[in-house]
């Protein structure tokens, strides 16, 4: 024991005060640290173990057949487009030749589907009593059915001059169909003859387009047949499969939950025990062959839809009384020839397809990382292709760069050298306060306000030669890339505000000293003395860009899809998915431990490195360049 | 206080007669808040062209302020004011209302107390007062770099690396190359605001020698604070105290026979 300067105080297991405080302080740093490591390990476990998952994934839909039918559901796909477009233009064009006979078609069609749904009893009534041949009986029932339509008449008359804009003008061919409703034997027994006489003149005067138009639908009859054949036998033959993967696991399950029933439930878990057979190996050479063989069909589908399509586009009209089935038509005349081309490589391709090729790792890896779609919510088949995500996540942060970086930095320089005192005491809480708005707020108001305003307003001559304007879409990069530009601005302004604080005084008295005006002196002494601090705020500005995710779930219109780059910087107008909208939008959604959850753990592991990446840069480049404070 | 005590004494007017002064301050009140207190008071003095004039003076005496008003540097500061009085450089009222600072300081170049290179090369940092008059001609800037960085005593030593950053240089040559900057854009005046008080004696002692081998081409302001520089580097000295100045003659007559008594206790070292 010494006998001076021993230590005081009490102790708690064999430590003071002290140092119980320092370990307190010490263990709240270590927590974070800890926490901080474990998210890590959590995330990289969870994703990594997608590659595994997607590998069986993507074997199985080479062995099912599935990538086969692929080629044909693709072919199909684009075929359905070149409908609709023919589609859509015939019924333009034919609404603007024959509005009032259209009009007059259908709402007696609709009129007389009101009346058998809304007035049935009375129909009934009356058709008993015209058997029964009592005249009293009659009139009543006659007066039942008048009075039934023309409540519904008059209701229709209210409502349905609205919902058929085309009579709307034209009181005379309204007023026919209304009376000719209100005849119980135009309805039930023969229809008007003005009606027929339209229908008539409808089907005269559109023959050609007509004969166009089902020459082009039924050109794709025989691939839809063949896609809707292989699509049943492709996916059986997965499910088998996976039915397969699992037998043993759900046969073990059955027998252990036998023991633990008795009587006729345990009988019968024993038999469905019984039925399920354990195959050495599933026998897809024996499944797949229906699917090779049918590449004949194939082929011979394509080539008659190819000949007979081409005939159709050849033979629609050239002159058009409504505009937009002209653009509609010029645009299926441009799609065609990519149509046919697309068509021959897709022929081609899937004639070398082959259902046993060997598919290794690293597919696994680059169909997730280049593939191009990202579907997850079809029976079909589950595809993951990060690419359209991530193209969607980097434009958009180039918008919003491309907007906040300038506008940041200028304001820092004007409020850090050439503001007065009084600017100063505004401008800096002002651009501040930019970031107390919640980004929910923001993207609301991106839908609401934004989004018409670029619709309405793109379209203006002094703006509307922007690449991508007029805009059609309300909902587009450009409107999430705007807001989060404001929502980079406070952190890029803020930043590049202390980098340029923090070049000493005595740089800009030199120069000033020397003749140099303020604004030289800022191009020349002060800027180039800041610029490792304005490069890491801008690279800091695209890390808070890029993960931001209410924004751009709200606003970019999470369209999952590879830009159009054939409409050049047009694409900043159109919609697209993010890496964040992604997780925020799907997460909710996946079962633990699927292939689905795994995809977007591992998104979320990409757009963690990518910060981090983002992040460390920033402190490299302020560390290497140096500031010259 | 005597007002305006001593300014220009007569008697010493003759020696500087021949030579028109080159800095008239006549009357000149200044201050940083407006007007509300005056840090600098009825000052008025004269200073000749291509002799070294020293302002001494013990701290917050207003030495560096007036030094400041000469280039018009106090600009940066929003509530600097002239209250009363003017300053008159070659006959020009510098602050008269068309009168550009920008101009003017291309002719009334400043040295700073903390040596101040741009984080640039050492020929950029020379080029760049000339470069901001817009002189692109590679041959003009070749030509007065190496002029200036002559003239500055700096151009041995520098002369295989004008490339490499000026930060690389020892205080001493970095005071240098801010002189040899100042001088490249050839102005009339140079102001020295305590150009050797981050220096170690052996610097200073190089810096020294240079005012002395300026003196021919510019007319020189100084302020220093150290005495035996003042006697060493000017021709006349003007001793400042709270803002007004106390007296202003040849430096041998300030620091061996000087007419108040202030100065004496100040440059005999009994205060300040």
């Amino acid at each position: 024991m010494a006998k001076h300067f021993e230590r005081k105080g009490r102790r708690l297991l064999g430590f003071n005060l002290q140092s119980w405080i320092k370990g307190f302080f010490g263990g709240n740093a270590g927590l974070s640290i800890v926490i901080l490591f474990l998210i890590c390990l959590f995330l990289v476990l969870e994703a990594v173990r997608f590659f595994p998952s997607h590998h069986q994934e993507l074997k199985l839909s080479q062995k099912s057949g599935q990538e086969y039918v692929d080629y044909v559901i693709r072919e199909a796909d684009e075929y359905q487009n070149l409908v609709s477009f023919t589609n859509q233009a015939y019924f333009q064009e034919l609404d603007a030749r024959f509005g009032i006979e259209r009009g007059v078609v259908d709402s007696f069609g609709v009129f007389q589907g009101m009346i058998e749904d809304d007035a049935g009893d009375e129909m009934d009534g009356l058709e008993e009593a015209r058997d029964e041949e009592d005249p009293a009986a009659l009139k009543e029932a006659e007066a039942a059915y008048q009075a039934a339509v023309a409540r519904i008449v008059n209701e229709a008359d209210r409502k349905m001059v609205d919902s058929f804009g085309r009579l709307a003008e034209n009181d005379e061919a309204w007023r026919s169909v209304k009376e000719a409703a209100s005849s119980y034997d135009a309805v039930e027994e023969e229809i008007p003859a003005f009606v027929e006489e339209a229908e008539t003149k409808m089907t005269e005067g559109m023959a050609s387009f007509e004969e166009a138009k089902a020459l082009i639908s039924s050109s794709g009859v025989p691939l839809k047949d063949l896609r809707s054949k292989l699509v049943k036998i492709a996916a059986s033959i997965k499910d088998d499969a996976i039915a397969d993967l699992t037998a043993s696991a759900r046969k073990e399950a059955l027998l252990e939950g036998a023991e633990k029933v008795e009587g006729e439930a345990r009988e019968a878990k024993l038999a469905e025990a019984g039925k399920i057979v354990i195959q050495d190996e599933f026998p897809f050479a024996e499944r797949i062959k229906p699917i090779v063989a049918a590449h004949g069909d194939h082929v011979a589908a394509v080539a008659t839809l190819r000949e007979k399509i081409q005939e159709g586009i050849g033979r629609l009209p050239s002159e058009f009384s409504s505009e937009p089935a002209e653009k509609l038509v010029g645009k299926i005349r441009k799609l065609e020839p990519k149509f046919i081309e697309a068509l021959d490589e897709s022929i081609e391709e899937s004639g070398q397809w082959k259902w046993d090729d060997e598919i290794d790792w690293v597919s696994s890896v680059t169909k997730f990382f280049f593939g191009k779609d990202w579907t997850t919510n079809s029976e079909w088949r589950q595809v993951y292709g990060f690419l359209p995500l991530f193209t969607g996540s980097i434009i958009i942060s180039l918008i919003a760069l491309c907007i906040a970086v300038p506008l940041s930095i200028g304001a820092a320089i004007y409020v850090n050298r050439l503001s007065t005192k009084w600017e100063q005491t505004f401008i800096k809480p002002a651009i501040e306060m930019i970031q107390a708005i919640p980004s929910i707020v923001l993207g609301f108001f991106g839908i609401m306000v934004l989004g018409n305003i670029l619709l309405e307003y793109s379209s203006s001559p002094w703006i509307s030669w922007l690449p991508g304007f007029p805009i059609t879409e309300r909902l587009n990069m450009l409107n999430a890339g705007m807001l989060l530009a404001l929502m980079a601005v406070p952190t890029i302004f803020t930043l590049c505000e202390d980098a340029l604080n923090n070049v000493p005084r005595s740089f800009s008295e030199a120069s000033l000293a020397l003749g140099a005006s303020k604004l030289q002196t800022v191009n020349k002494v002060i800027v180039p003395a800041a610029i490792s601090g304005i490069l890491a705020a801008v690279l800091l500005g695209l890390g808070r860009v890029i993960g931001e995710t209410m924004v751009v779930l709200l606003v970019a219109g999470n369209k999952i899809s590879m830009p159009e780059w054939s409409a050049g910087l047009g694409v900043i107008a159109q919609p697209s998915h993010t890496m964040t909208g992604i997780i925020a939008q799907e997460m909710g959604e996946v079962s633990s431990g699927t292939l689905h959850y795994r995809a977007l753990f591992l998104v979320g592991l990409v757009l963690f490195t990518i910060s981090l990446t983002i992040n460390v840069a920033a402190q490299k480049i302020i560390k290497r360049l140096g500031n010259h404070a | 206080m005597t007002e305006t005590s001593v300014t220009t004494d007569p008697a010493a007017a003759p020696s500087v007669a021949s030579n028109e002064p080159i800095i008239a301050i006549d009357d000149l009140s200044f201050s940083y808040d407006l007007g509300k207190t005056n840090t600098l008071r009825n000052i008025s003095l004269e200073i000749p062209a291509g002799k070294v004039t020293a302002f001494i003076g013990p701290s917050g005496c207003g030495k560096s302020t007036l030094l400041r008003c000469l280039n018009r540097m106090n600009d940066l500061v929003d509530t600097a004011k002239v209250t009363t009085g003017r300053i008159s450089i070659l006959g020009q009222d510098i602050n008269a209302p068309d009168v550009e600072a920008i101009e003017l300081r291309k002719h009334v170049g400043m040295v700073f107390q903390k040596y101040n290179p741009f984080p640039k090369s050492i020929y950029e940092n020379v080029a760049y007062g000339l470069r901001v008059q817009g002189i692109k001609n590679k041959g003009i800037l070749d030509q007065a770099v190496e002029e200036s960085l002559q003239k500055a005593a700096l151009w041995g030593e520098v002369k295989d690396r004008l490339d490499s950053s000026a930060l690389g240089l020892s205080g001493g040559q970095q005071q240098r190359l801010c002189i040899a900057r100042t001088i490249a854009v050839k102005p009339r005046i140079v102001l020295m605001d305590e150009p050797c008080s981050a220096l170690d004696p052996i610097a200073t002692a190089r810096i020294e020698e240079l005012i002395a081998e300026l003196q021919e081409d510019f007319t020189i302001v100084i302020v220093t604070h150290n005495m035996q520089q003042a006697t060493r580097v000017s021709d006349r000295t003007a001793f400042f105290y709270l803002g007004e100045l106390i007296e202003y003659d040849e430096t041998q007559i300030i620091f061996g026979n000087p007419s108040i008594k202030q100065t004496e206790d100040y440059v005999s070292g009994r205060f300040g």
